[in-house]
């Protein structure tokens, strides 16, 4: 079977193939990251930004496993993957886009705190970043634009919280599928 | 590799092409179509906005460039069933002003047909695949025609909520004419209202190529082929006529498929990007370009997005993601003092959480508990209104194929565009009349949707016009340079209007493939 029948086929369980233990996985993001599912592309630092960075941005988006659904998502083809990415022109391969968003995070963020990455800095520092980040006012910024790096992390963690049937449940909104995912996600 | 030579090679298995394929196929014609993407089915679109990105654009990157970079990753599609695989299936008409813009304001110019060449397409459209809505209720803002097959769709609360505020600041609202079943129809089942239409409706209840010209092009013995991407299509010695296309399958080998007609049906840029790279020594600049026209005037719509929360439940996920109610009153080219173009105007939409066009975007500078407060919020009492605009044909605004290549050895497309001074006018008249609108419907908050301004509905580049000096194609998609090659879909439109532009596709499609049918022996001999 091809590998995007494969996937399609996999979509109807609601969950994405992670890799445990040698073998596939279907498992929500939040499962994997539970379960200590190991990185695929992204770097423990990395993943690390991107927690804090998304925790910031969404309430619960540590938890719901953001940084294993995008290391999941840059790991697979781009015609496969799920990110909100796709669908704000931005150019495959997106592992470059995230790496030189997260790289332009941790940068500006040493620069502006002695020598401390975004992760590193307190829950009200870290508001504080992002905020000037959404409007394109970081000092010393480099990288793809603040507003858009704010942007499609916040839809990334979006997706993951919200997105999700739980996420759905947790707002009192029915989900009402036509197809229903039979896990909740 | 070389195929058996066929009557017609389709490039594009979407709204367009599924067309031509289902009028040539039944006309006894033999038809292929090459998609570049995979060969979706109904099972395949689950609801999810997750997994919807599936349908969304992938491939060979587009560049894109000028001061309002054209954004086509939530509007464009891959895969069989196109964009119209998951569009929102809202069915205005361009009205008759629509059509002589240069006559009646000397601005922009006027198309080679009139409203009453579309008219009668429009309602055979209606009939083959399936639109609820009140007709009558239309044609205070243009000509009779047919009634539709089916009653308007059921209202919300969602939409009815902003009924009061349109009567206070004098707009009419009508039932929406949408491409959705409200009641049984042709086998296919009613809508059941739960708002997933733009990630695909499973159920056929909406009018998507799977389930309308596509699966009658099947039925009547065209072949389709997915994963087959096309890089340029071929012409004879003389440069005289096309003789096929070249494309690349599954495997990236290369394969010719021979044929007496080509359509490109394969989106307004890409249909240009595949005639700047079908060059010969007969076509120096690309094929059906000796004017240099193709790849000019491409046009987007942009929309003024009104919302609001009110103090009541208003059921916001229930519905479709289509329109409930619209209007055409500020359809007029001066319906805004100090603005020019159309605006068409719709309400009534069923939202989701997340995606481009999600609950969590209305608020994009929420972040953190203020956002989680928003959605708790906006859970029970958010709703919206938006107000498409028109934007003018300027010739700058163009797809180029760049230096760069991809795997196959094409040249990349980049799409440039800018707006003129028109277009943030009529933009901000309609969100003052926006706002005007929610505090007369008594919305307890209420907000433009602000930030750039966007590029919606990609149309032009392949124009329709009178002749080879003002234009690329005739009126029905029929080169003027080469006659057995057409252009199907938004490409060639000559202006935009401001309604959605996917029935009028239909339409036109529809008009040109009967066209081609009728003169075949001419055309294709």
């Amino acid at each position: 079977m091809h590998g995007i029948e494969r996937r399609a086929f996999m979509q109807g369980a609601g969950a994405l193939a992670f890799m445990v233990g040698g073998a596939e996985v279907l498992l929500t993001p939040g499962e994997a990251r539970a379960q200590g599912v190991p990185l695929r592309s992204l770097k423990p630092d990395e993943a690390e930004t991107i927690e804090a960075l998304g925790e910031t941005l969404v309430p619960d988006a540590r938890k719901a496993g953001i940084a294993n659904f995008i290391d999941h998502q840059v790991s697979i083809p781009a015609e496969e993957a799920l990110l909100e990415a796709r669908i704000l022109n931005v150019r495959p391969p997106y592992a470059n886009f995230y790496r030189a968003a997260l790289g332009a995070v941790d940068r500006a963020s040493q620069a502006l705190n002695n020598g401390r990455g975004f992760a590193q800095l307190n829950e009200a520092e870290q508001r504080s970043f992002v905020d000037a980040m959404r409007q394109n006012k970081v000092e010393g910024w480099q990288g793809p634009a603040g507003g858009f790096v704010y942007l499609l992390l916040r839809s990334d963690a979006v997706d993951v919280v919200y997105g999700t049937m739980e996420g759905y449940a947790a707002l009192g909104i029915p989900y009402m599928p036509h197809i229903a995912p039979t896990q909740r996600w | 590799m070389a195929n058996e030579k066929v009557d017609v090679v389709i490039v594009g298995a979407g709204a367009s092409g599924s067309t031509y394929a289902a009028v040539l196929a039944k006309a006894g014609k033999k038809v292929v179509i090459l998609e570049q993407g995979p060969d979706w089915q109904l099972s395949d679109l689950i609801s999810s906005d997750i997994w919807g990105r599936r349908i969304k654009p992938a491939g060979p990157p587009f560049l894109l460039e000028g001061k309002n970079p054209v954004s086509y990753g939530y509007q464009g599609g891959w895969g069989v069933g196109g964009a119209a695989l998951h569009y929102f299936a809202n069915f205005p008409r361009l009205l008759p002003n629509d059509f002589r813009i240069k006559s009646e304001h000397n601005r922009a110019h006027d198309w080679p047909i009139a409203y009453a060449d579309v008219a009668p397409f429009y309602d055979k459209v209606a009939t083959d695949v399936g639109v609820s809505g009140d007709a009558r209720s239309e044609e205070i803002w243009r000509p009779k025609g047919d009634p539709y097959p089916m009653p308007p769709m059921k209202t919300f609360r969602n939409g009815d909520i902003w009924l009061k505020g349109f009567e206070a600041v004098g707009i009419r609202m009508v039932p929406a004419a949408v491409g959705m079943n409200s009641t049984d129809y042709k086998g296919r089942p009613a809508c059941i209202y739960d708002g997933w239409c733009h990630i695909g409706c499973p159920i056929g209840a909406l009018a998507n190529p799977l389930v309308t010209y596509l699966a009658d092009a099947k039925k009547a013995g065209a072949q389709v082929r997915p994963w087959s991407n096309v890089t340029r299509v071929l012409t004879n010695a003389e440069g005289t006529k096309v003789t096929g296309v070249e494309y690349y399958d599954r495997k990236k080998e290369r394969q010719v498929q021979e044929a007496s007609v080509v359509v490109l049906a394969a989106w307004a840029a890409q249909n240009p990007r595949l005639l700047l790279n079908s060059t010969t020594d007969k076509h120096a600049k690309g094929l059906a370009n000796r004017n240099g026209l193709v790849g000019k005037f491409m046009m987007t719509h942009f929309s003024s997005g009104t919302l609001a929360i009110f103090d009541e439940d208003v059921q916001n996920y229930m519905g479709t993601t289509g329109a409930q109610f619209m209007s055409y009153d500020r359809y007029g080219k001066t319906a805004h003092k100090g603005a020019f173009g159309s605006s068409f105007i719709v309400a009534g939409t069923a939202i989701k959480t997340s995606d481009l066009g999600g609950m969590a975007n209305a608020r994009l500078d929420l972040f953190g508990p203020e956002l989680a407060q928003f959605m708790k919020r906006g859970a029970r009492g958010f709703t919206r209104i938006g107000a498409f605009g028109e934007e003018m044909p300027n010739i700058e605004n163009r797809i180029e194929v760049a230096s760069e290549k991809d795997e196959f050895g094409m040249p990349l497309g980049r799409i440039i565009h800018s707006y003129d001074d028109d277009v943030p006018k009529l933009w901000e008249a309609n969100f003052a009349e926006g706002l005007a609108i929610a505090k007369a419907a008594g919305a307890k908050e209420m907000w433009s949707g602000r930030g750039n301004i966007p590029t919606i509905h990609l149309m032009g580049g392949t124009i329709m016009g009178t002749g080879a000096e003002n234009s690329v194609v005739n009126s029905y998609g029929q080169t003027h340079e080469i006659p057995n090659l057409y252009m199907a879909g938004p490409g060639i439109f000559s202006t935009s209007g401001a309604s959605n532009p996917t029935y009028t596709i239909f339409a036109l499609s529809l008009r040109g493939a009967e066209q081609l049918a009728t003169k075949w022996s001419t055309v294709a001999g």
